[in-house]
């Protein structure tokens, strides 16, 4: 090959490359023809909900890109301290120790309820299974090895158990999911909170990792007997057998949309380290409930940045929870909602406090469908 | 070349100092220039072991040496521990079976290119440039998706009935099979680098004298026992070489490996359960740990052990090429360069 | 075995043994084609229905209709990152073979290729959190630029190791002769061996690009992912790779097709590189033997 062609061809390399490079906008805000990209990043359990009210909200801010990446509730606290993204999301609320990270002030807003399922693949067993805390807690540190174990057919009298081995499985993974799981684990068995402990990744007894709440659902699935524990949008539409969890009160609850809603009554504001839902003591309310956030900073530098942000927030506390029941999430109960709406006001932007754009308030009648 | 040079030589004939002066300070600047890039590499190299051992320093004086002899990896804030063993057995455990597969089928493929010639050499030595050239997340969307499920419901039943039940040997073929496990990792590994053990197998074959294998040919031995004893004896540095090259690449594979292995930091002696390398787990934690705390410390350390491990295992392998090449009485060459040793995507 | 044992006619264990052998090797031949051949099967057959105009020109669409989008910023988001990469290991790689073939013959020269050979060697995941600390904290952002800088790592000892041999393989009757008529030593360098080797040296960079393709690890760290076109070196960006990771451990067939489509189009322009290098190589090497 001739000289002149190599360097003609590097020559094109590199004016590609530079092209490319200069298209690119200088602008801090802009993602795209004039529009504003946020990026976001943390928890799997909210995904499929925060995916959908990302499309929504970009039919009522045209131009809103907002890209966030589910790499789970550990890393969207680690990236959000970082400030690597414009928001993080988590499953579990900050603790003492990631707030005094925290470079600033931050806004703690709670957006859906979901919950913690035990889902389990065993074949000739069906959705259902009675199940009690210090029972999960043996299963899950492997002290309980087969389905037929007297522990579990004590709970559930009449129920014929095959012999099967149990195979546990859990989060490879920092998730809010584990958080709240091992949350509630350590609240029912002195055992578990002594051994393991509660966190978004614990030192597990026994079991197989799953990547995200998807991995845990996809090796459940793969083998028969296999138990775990997943958010509650992700076994329903998976379709393995959920357990029924017994409550304070003596009652077992199935998990499900109503059951969750009603553990929602036991969120405070302001959000704490140990704000949970767990062993709500509303009737017929779901134990393993819990909620999800989105971490933004209080005070915010970028304009355009902090006014989508703003309104996409407000959008989702109100218009957007009416959309959260078609993926199998519960709304948030409309007094949280509204106390959620009064922290993000907090917000501000070089010293001056927000207003939703029209747009966001303009359509809806400002009330959550809770 | 054209007037370039004329005008240049008439330079040099009748130069006037100033201009060869000049022409000396531009060559020694040049020499310069590519001295100090090609030490920029060594910097970068440096800065890379300083960079990940700041990192990591905060768990290595927490832990000292027991780092490395740890079994318990707990993240848990309050009941921090962070021990690498289960992540170096791993590595080592794939590794190792995947250079137990990979060699005999490395050292038969190149023996196989050294004697034939024609039609059918050209084509398999392209294949095999092909498999080596497969990046890594394809290997792993392919070990997940249809290694897997092949080997949870056919070999891996198969092994757990037959192997599984002969004691002492049956005790790495127990459990169940289904889900992710070193043994698919292994497998994966092993198809991976077999490419590279193959080509360098190859060029330590090929350097071998023929007269030898010519000599026991003519003498009336087979094919067999001509290898035996004219080549083998004499490729075998070279091909232990090729090896450790080949165990090189394995230790280093992330991306495929983090797919099919299930990321538990456990150690046990089945194949069939799920277990952690090194990379893998960097690369299923690193997002997420948190630098409140020891984990994102941790995880750098490991990072580090890496680092230091692949130059330990580069200066081995220089030293065993050398040799053979000492052996055979060439000039040593430091570490020649073929396709496939500039490795698959991680 | 004796002299004598040779001189004998090839019978009974002897045979039985070469036999073996033989077959052996046929065995090795036939996994080594059965494997690949598996492999390519299972990327074109998955892949290949995934490839759809939406593929190539959408973003991704809701989970609940994965097929009507694509994955169109996964592409132009590695032509960026790599093309990023491109830029600065090229020349540092070409000018680092520079001096080891022209220049270097001592201990610096050995030292460099062994630090080559190791950062060869290491793990790309290990670039990835060397540049997540040492750029994507600094920024406080992930970006195509961290990621860029994280396959410079890789890039550089490819080009610079493969740019090497090829340079070492131009006669040196053409230095000396260049020498001879008066050439400075630079201009010998550049003006004579380098576009001597020119095919060499792009088959080094194929090479190299071929390589940065195909890496998830480095990127896993540094360039975040987007589900948005982003131009802006200096904010997130997707990767094809990283897009096939990504979609494959969620649980919606859907997007685990689309993985196999990005697999069957990373795979193929992977294989054009690298089969495309190889043969200008071997063209090469005719040229100046």
């Amino acid at each position: 090959m001739r000289a002149s062609r190599v360097r003609a061809v590097t020559i094109a390399v590199v004016a590609a490359a530079l092209v490319a490079t200069a298209c690119s906008s200088k602008s801090s805000t802009s993602g795209g023809a004039g529009g504003v990209a946020l990026t976001g990043a943390g928890a799997t359990f909210p995904d499929p909900i925060y995916e959908q009210w990302f499309d929504d909200f970009q039919q009522v801010m045209p131009g809103a890109k907002i890209n966030y990446q589910a790499i789970g509730s550990g890393g969207g606290v680690e990236q959000f301290t970082a400030q690597t993204v414009d928001f993080g999301a988590s499953d579990a609320p900050l603790q003492s120790d990631e707030i005094s990270a925290l470079p600033g002030p931050y806004i703690e807003i709670p957006t859906v309820l979901g919950g913690v399922v035990i889902a389990y693949n065993v074949a000739g067993l069906k959705s259902g299974l009675k199940l009690d805390g210090e029972t999960a807690s043996k299963i899950f540190q492997g002290e309980i090895t087969t389905w037929d174990d007297p522990a579990i057919a004590k709970l559930n009298p009449g129920v014929s158990l095959p012999s099967t081995p149990i195979s546990v499985v859990h989060r490879s993974d920092e998730s809010g999911t584990t958080f709240v799981f091992t949350s509630w684990l350590s609240s029912q068995s002195k055992d578990w909170e002594s051994k393991v402990g509660a966190d978004k990744a614990v030192n597990w007894p026994t079991g197989t990792g799953g990547d995200g709440n998807d991995g845990v659902a996809a090796a459940i699935s793969q083998t028969d007997g296999s138990v775990g524990y997943l958010s509650y949008d992700f076994a329903v539409t998976s379709k393995l057998g959920i357990a029924d969890i017994k409550a304070q009160d003596g009652s077992y609850i199935t998990p499900s949309i109503e059951s969750i809603s009603k553990a929602g009554g036991g969120l405070t504001f302001p959000i704490s380290p140990d704000t949970n839902i767990l062993n709500s003591t509303t009737k017929g309310a779901y134990p393993i409930s819990s909620t999800t956030y989105l971490l933004l900073y209080e005070q915010a530098t970028d304009q355009a940045k902090a006014q989508t942000l703003f309104d996409f927030v407000t959008w989702a506390l109100t218009t957007g929870q009416g959309t959260v029941q078609k993926l199998n999430y519960s709304p948030l109960p409309s007094d949280i909602a509204s106390q959620a709406l009064d922290a993000l006001g907090k917000m501000t932007v070089n010293g001056q406090s927000l207003t939703a754009s029209s747009a966001v308030t303009g359509g809806s009648t400002g009330s959550s469908s809770g | 070349m054209s007037s370039a040079v004329g005008s240049d030589a008439l330079a040099g004939l009748g130069a006037s100092e100033p201009k060869a002066r000049r022409a000396r300070f531009i060559d020694r600047g040049f020499r310069w220039v590519t001295l100090l890039i090609g030490v920029g590499l060594i910097a970068l190299l440096i800065y890379m072991l300083v960079d990940l051992t700041a990192g990591g320093w905060r768990t290595f004086s927490r832990f000292g040496f027991g780092f490395f002899t740890g079994t318990t990896w707990n993240p848990v804030r309050g009941r921090e521990q962070f021990g690498a063993l289960p992540f170096i057995f791993g590595t080592l455990v794939t590794s190792l079976l995947a250079v137990l597969i990979a060699v005999p089928i490395s050292v038969g493929l190149a023996l196989f290119l050294n004697q034939v010639r024609g039609l059918l050499a050209n084509p398999l030595a392209v294949f095999i440039d092909i498999l080596a050239a497969i990046p890594s997340i394809v290997y792993g969307l392919w070990g997940l998706f249809v290694l897997k499920p092949f080997l949870d419901s056919t070999v891996e039943p198969f092994l757990i009935a037959t192997v599984g039940k002969v004691p002492v040997i049956g005790v790495f073929f127990r459990g169940k099979a289904q889900g992710p496990d070193m043994l698919t990792a292994g497998v994966i590994l092993a198809i991976m680098i077999v490419p590279i053990i193959t080509a360098v197998s190859r060029e330590v074959i090929a350097v071998v004298p023929r007269d030898l294998r010519e000599a026991a040919l003519a003498l009336g031995a087979t094919r067999w026992e001509s290898v035996r004893v004219a080549v083998l004896p004499y490729a075998r540095n070279g091909i232990v070489g090729a090896t450790m090259l080949g165990l090189g690449r394995a230790l280093g594979e992330t991306i495929a490996v983090t797919m099919v292995i299930g990321n538990v930091p456990k150690i046990g002696w089945s194949l069939l359960q799920p277990g952690a390398t090194i990379p893998s787990w960097i690369a299923s934690s690193f997002r997420e740990a948190s630098s409140v705390g020891l984990h994102r410390s941790a995880l750098l350390a490991l990072a580090v052990t890496l680092v230091i491990w692949s130059l330990i295992l580069a200066l081995v392998s220089r030293i065993l090429v050398r040799k053979t090449a000492e052996q055979l009485g060439e000039p040593g060459e430091d570490e020649p360069v073929s396709v496939a040793r500039l490795g698959t995507a991680g | 075995m004796s002299a004598a044992g040779i001189l004998q006619p090839v019978r009974g264990s002897r045979r039985i043994k070469d036999l073996a052998y033989r077959g052996a090797l046929w065995c090795c031949v036939a996994i080594a084609m059965a494997t690949l051949g598996v492999i390519a099967f299972y990327v074109v057959k998955r892949g290949i229905s995934a490839l759809s105009v939406n593929f190539f020109t959408k973003e991704p669409a809701s989970q609940l209709h994965p097929e009507q989008g694509g994955i169109v910023q996964s592409f132009i988001g590695t032509g960026i990152i790599v093309g990023i990469a491109s830029l600065i290991a090229i020349p540092l790689g070409l000018l680092t073979a520079v001096y080891l073939a022209e220049y270097g013959k001592g201990r610096l020269a050995s030292a460099i290729r062994l630090t080559a050979q190791v950062l060869l060697s290491v793990p790309s995941i290990v670039a990835g959190a060397f540049i997540w600390t040492v750029v994507v904290v600094a920024f406080g952002n992930f970006s195509a630029f961290a990621g860029g800088l994280a396959l410079v790592v890789l890039m550089w000892p490819i080009v610079a190791r493969a740019t090497e041999e090829v340079l070492l393989l131009v006669p040196q009757d053409l230095r000396e002769g260049s020498l001879a008529l008066g050439l400075p030593r630079w201009k010998t360098i550049m003006r004579v061996v380098v576009p001597a080797a020119g095919a060499g040296i792009l088959t080094a960079v194929m090479l190299a690009v071929a390589r940065a393709l195909g890496e998830t690890a480095p990127i896993l760290l540094t360039a975040l992912g987007n589900d948005f076109i982003n131009t802006d070196p200096l904010k997130p960006t997707d990767a094809v790779p990283l897009r096939i990771f990504s979609d494959a451990r969620t649980p919606v067939p859907g997007l685990h097709q689309i993985a196999w489509g990005g697999a069957l189009v990373l795979l193929l322009a992977v294989l054009l590189l690298s089969i495309g290098a190889r043969v200008l190589s071997v063209r090469q090497q005719k040229r100046l033997a």
